[in-house]
């Protein structure tokens, strides 16, 4: 029965240690909605804890394909990742077009991108530390070529 | 006793995970106190489109950001935050040269030009400031310079100039444009402190850093409206910029 209970405690201790570690990384979110006939709405939550480990199960091959695609963008995401972290919650970019709106902002350590039409809605959320993670697990991929 | 002895190892063994979720929730919290810098300089720019749909955009970027941002960008003539300037000797200019010319010299207005088409350029250096003043017009334009007001009652006091006097000549006003550059000298010392065929823009950032609330350009023509300033504000407001007044 004591058995039973520390292995019960061990579980909600895991599930509380993982559950708080994903809420510290945050959450990358994309949700895309169409307000039309057959549109598509689209809502992906994934704790933004998980890309980085699941970039160590992607193929060698595929890894090296991303970083050299991005090669050139990959050090100015990194060094924008990691001071937009250390200024206010601000809006970077704003653009009004008639009923378009487009933003892009900070938001609690994550960038915001967020597109307004009237028959279409994109938002997508993706924590700093993520990007800043990302470019360096792919930066460090390439050097172990 | 057992019972007890229990208790006591139950809660040994449930306190470290707890503890450890409870400091890994509040780690951020304690990152956000201490990442909230004050005095951060901001460089805006905003582009309104005078069309029927009133295009507006709006940019804000922290200065700090771009300075530590410019060295990670490596492209074309951009390398380590500086900018080599041989392709401006090509096409005739050397632009270090007059802006070393302008640096040594005291104040005064340098350059007029007074072109036949209505094209007037005004470059002078004033109260630490680089100054350089654009009209092109298309037709016959008066141009008037206001130092004490700001543009957009320059534009109104040209307009309604044009309409009392010259009823006509409203339309062709329409076809002006404006272009107004102010850069403070300090920041061209900066820009000129690298080697003779560059110039180093992160020096001028850090240096316009340290300035006061700025206009740095202003444009206006009949489809556009430009403006890029700084000051210590991280939002792009209608009544933003130097001066608080609606531009």
């Amino acid at each position: 029965m004591i058995l039973l209970a520390k292995v019960g405690l061990g579980i909600v201790g895991a599930v509380a240690v993982t559950g708080a570690y994903t809420f510290r990384e945050g959450v990358m979110r994309v949700d895309v909605d169409e307000y039309r006939a057959n549109g598509s709405h689209v809502h992906v939550w994934l704790p933004a804890a998980a890309i980085p480990m699941a970039m160590q199960l992607m193929p060698r091959r595929d890894m090296q394909k991303a970083f050299r695609e991005g090669r050139e963008f990959m050090p100015v995401a990194r060094a924008v990742a990691h001071e937009l972290g250390r200024f206010p919650d601000s809006v970077l970019v704003e653009v009004k077009d008639g009923d378009e709106h487009v933003t892009i902002s900070t938001h609690h350590g994550a960038i915001r991108i967020d597109v307004s039409q009237p028959d279409e809605q994109v938002h997508v959320v993706c924590p700093l530390a993520t990007i800043e993670d990302v470019t360096q697990e792919l930066a460090e991929e390439h050097r172990g070529i | 006793m057992s019972l007890l002895l229990n208790r006591t190892s139950l809660q040994s063994f449930k306190t470290p995970p707890l503890l450890l979720a409870a400091a890994l929730l509040l780690a951020p919290l304690a990152g956000y106190a201490q990442s909230t810098p004050s005095g951060d300089r901001w460089l805006h720019v905003r582009v309104v489109s005078t069309d029927s749909k009133g295009e507006t955009v709006c940019v804000n970027v922290p200065l700090e950001l771009a300075e530590k941002v410019l060295p990670a960008i490596n492209k074309n003539q951009l390398h380590g935050g500086k900018i080599t300037i041989d392709k401006l000797d090509e096409e005739g200019v050397d632009l270090r040269a007059v802006l070393e010319a302008v640096r040594g010299s005291k104040d005064g207005e340098f350059v007029t030009v007074n072109g036949k088409d209505g094209e007037d350029v005004r470059v002078a250096k004033q109260g630490g400031f680089l100054l350089v003043h654009v009209t092109d017009a298309s037709g016959h334009v008066a141009h008037h310079h206001h130092a004490n007001k700001d543009s957009q009652e320059k534009d109104q006091d040209d307009k309604k100039s044009a309409d009392r006097d010259h009823p006509s000549k409203a339309a062709v006003t329409a076809n002006v444009s404006h272009v107004e550059v102010k850069i403070p000298m300090s920041v061209v010392d900066a820009l000129l402190s690298g080697k003779k065929d560059e110039l180093d823009l992160v020096a001028g950032l850090r240096m316009l850093s340290v300035q006061g609330d700025t206009e740095l350009v202003s444009v206006k023509d009949e489809e556009n409206t430009v403006r890029v300033w700084i000051d210590s504000k991280n939002t792009n407001g209608a009544v933003d910029g130097p001066g608080g007044g609606t531009r």
